[in-house]
């Protein structure tokens, strides 16, 4: 069955072509910067500071297109050696980084370096490791750093917590994550998709709940994080259920 | 001989040519780039084709080691190992053992040292470096020199040039393809004009298809290195080409270019760039500097390189030494740079505009120190 679910903001607009018989379905995410559309579901290729890990920017277009044209970038990569008033004055990470036909994608957290630390993060802002020590970032910094580096899209500030947290915190941080998202929608600049961020850890409950909660919020997709911090990959169907089954129509997810 | 030398422009003893090798047409003056365990550090054989790239270099003594020399003939050579179309050199392994092996032993054998893999005793003598690079298959390979370096005195460097002229006759018979690879033999001596004038006949005697200048490059005053350079571009002969190895700094390239040499490879247009440091038509840029940091033009805004094109310094001084891009990036400019400085000067001699293009090269460079040792 196929069903006409799209969304459009400033430099993205994103379609449903085709549904599976479950859940899963098939898009098209075209972006402004973008030549040709992105299928989806799509992978994000790493970046450090924005660059692909080892292969350089001009072999970039030998990798399978129009796929690999979608870069995930942490702003945290630029808080060491990079001022955000030089990169304003470059003119954001199109500029700065040479690559005018690719789409960037913001979460500060990366996955390699840039790790959340749950146990620093606290109601004024989230906590990362990182390789220039340990960092915490406030709402108002994010928003700082976006206005910036002007991505397409960009994922809300969450507080993501490992599974094995007590319920209380677990709880907070879906407060404080929604709380961030609406800071963070307000100071939000023009041009580019806010994606709320979805956490709650282990708990459907919690889950369902910070889902519903970021529905109502006027976002133009998901960024559903808390995965890859201690859960078993038998219990992320069943996170991930409870999040679409708000029947969400656009969700990017990072492990 | 399987090569073909064809001087296209003069200015006083400084030439261009056309130096066809089995594997490419080159133009000299031209700069190699090393790459020592068959790849150059930070750049794909694609890119060093982009920036005309035209001769790369291989070391034999670390190909030997890994994989092997029987490994890449097994698989068809060097240039298919590492897919690389254009023209190759192979060094004879001698200098690594010299410079990296402390416990290398030099007898009329060969060289003597201590296996770096397990330690063991081991012996390369000028047969087994030309069998090496026979296997290796590069378009020009190097005969089996005694190096000594210039800033010792004394019997050794006779003793070694006269070595080196008795290695050369056993390179000689040792070469089983010698139409399909070039042997070079190299000029040794020291900085004694006596010994570098012997050498420089004894190989020309053997009528070699191209020589090299060696034992430079290795901490000798600058004036003592020109000097030597201008003796033996003066004594070898006019139609073939010469390779002044370990060379290096861009003016040292120039002015031996001005000299009459035709081929130089050296590793620090890349080491340097891996220390964050960019090639620029003022001298150096130092990208670690802080005051890079806030500085939005390209590394040189003159250079029409990939990175100089979209980078700012700003940007490349967060990657330095942090980032593997960052070396990557500054590898390709410095690389870029050096076939730029090859083309001019190739150019600029066959266009009869030699004198105006090294006056306007020298007069960017206000700041350098000519005191700076060449690097090895």
């Amino acid at each position: 069955m196929s069903s006409s679910n799209s969304i459009h903001s400033s430099a993205m607009k994103f379609a449903v072509k085709a549904w599976s018989n479950g859940r899963a379905r098939a898009g098209v995410l075209h972006l402004d910067c973008c030549p040709t559309p992105i299928d989806t579901p799509s992978l994000l290729l790493s970046t450090r500071k924005g660059l692909p890990l080892f292969i350089s920017p001009d072999l970039l277009p030998s990798l399978p297109s129009p796929d690999s044209h979608l870069l995930h970038v942490s702003p945290l990569h630029f808080l060491e050696g990079l001022s955000m008033t030089t990169i304003s004055k470059i003119g954001g990470l199109h500029q700065m980084l040479g690559l005018h036909e690719y789409g960037f994608a913001a979460v500060p957290r990366d996955s390699i370096q840039c790790l959340p630390e749950a146990n620093s993060t606290n109601k004024v802002g989230a906590s990362f490791e990182t390789p220039c020590g340990r960092l915490l970032i406030k709402p108002a910094e994010y928003m700082e750093m976006i206005s910036s580096l002007r991505p397409e899209l960009w994922a809300t500030l969450a507080d993501e917590v490992p599974a094995w947290v007590s319920d209380k915190r677990n709880k907070t941080s879906v407060d404080r994550t929604i709380k961030w998202l609406d800071e963070c929608i307000a100071l939000s600049p023009t041009g580019g998709a806010v994606f709320g961020a979805i956490v709650g850890g282990s708990s459907l409950e919690e889950r369902q709940r910070c889902a519903q909660e970021v529905a109502r919020r006027n976002v133009s997709g998901y960024w559903v994080g808390g995965f890859g911090l201690g859960e078993t990959m038998d219990e992320r169907p069943a996170l991930l259920n409870a999040v679409t089954v708000s029947n969400l129509t656009h969700i990017f997810w990072q492990k | 001989m399987a090569l073909r030398f064809e001087v296209l422009g003069r200015f006083n003893r400084a030439r261009a040519a056309h130096l066809t090798l089995p594997h490419f047409v080159c133009e000299t003056p031209l700069f190699m780039p090393v790459g020592t365990q068959g790849t150059i550090k930070g750049l794909t054989t694609n890119q060093l084709e982009e920036i005309g790239c035209q001769i790369i270099l291989g070391n034999t003594y670390h190909l030997a080691l890994r994989p092997t020399s029987e490994l890449i003939d097994e698989l068809g050579g060097l240039h298919k190992f590492m897919n690389w179309p254009r023209a190759m050199l192979t060094d004879s392994g001698g200098f690594q053992m010299v410079s990296l092996l402390h416990l290398a032993d030099i007898t009329e054998k060969g060289v003597t040292f201590q296996s770096p893999v397990d330690g063991k005793p081991m012996l390369l003598t000028p047969e087994e470096s030309i069998q090496i690079q026979n296997r290796i298959g590069a378009d020009i390979i190097m005969a089996l020199d005694d190096v000594v370096r210039t800033i010792i005195t004394g019997p050794r460097i006779e003793e070694a040039m006269y070595r080196t002229l008795r290695w050369i006759d056993r390179c000689i018979a040792a070469h089983k393809r010698p139409h399909e690879q070039n042997l070079f033999g190299i000029v040794q001596g020291g900085l004694d004009p006596v010994l570098r004038d012997i050498c420089v006949r004894g190989l020309v005697d053997r009528n070699l298809p191209g020589y090299a200048i060696g034992g430079l490059a290795g901490g000798e005053d600058k004036d003592s290195f020109w000097r030597v350079v201008a003796q033996c571009t003066a004594a070898l002969p006019e139609d073939k080409p010469r390779y002044v190895m370990g060379v290096g700094y861009p003016l040292d390239i120039v002015v031996c270019s001005a000299l009459g040499a035709d081929m130089y490879d050296c590793v620090y247009p890349t080491r340097t760039a891996r220390f964050g440091t960019a090639l620029v038509p003022e001298g150096l840029l130092k990208l670690k500097n802080r005051a890079m940091s806030d500085d939005t033009r390209p590394i040189d805004p003159a250079c029409a390189c990939m990175v100089c094109k979209n980078y700012t310094r700003a940007y490349i001084h967060s990657l330095v030494t942090k980032d593997a891009m960052g070396s990557q990036l500054l590898s390709y400019h410095n690389l870029y740079y050096m076939m730029q400085l090859s083309r001019n000067l190739h150019s600029s001699i066959v266009q009869g505009r030699f004198p105006e293009f090294v006056c306007n090269f020298l007069q960017k460079m206000v700041c350098i120190s000519l005191s700076l040792s060449s690097c090895h």
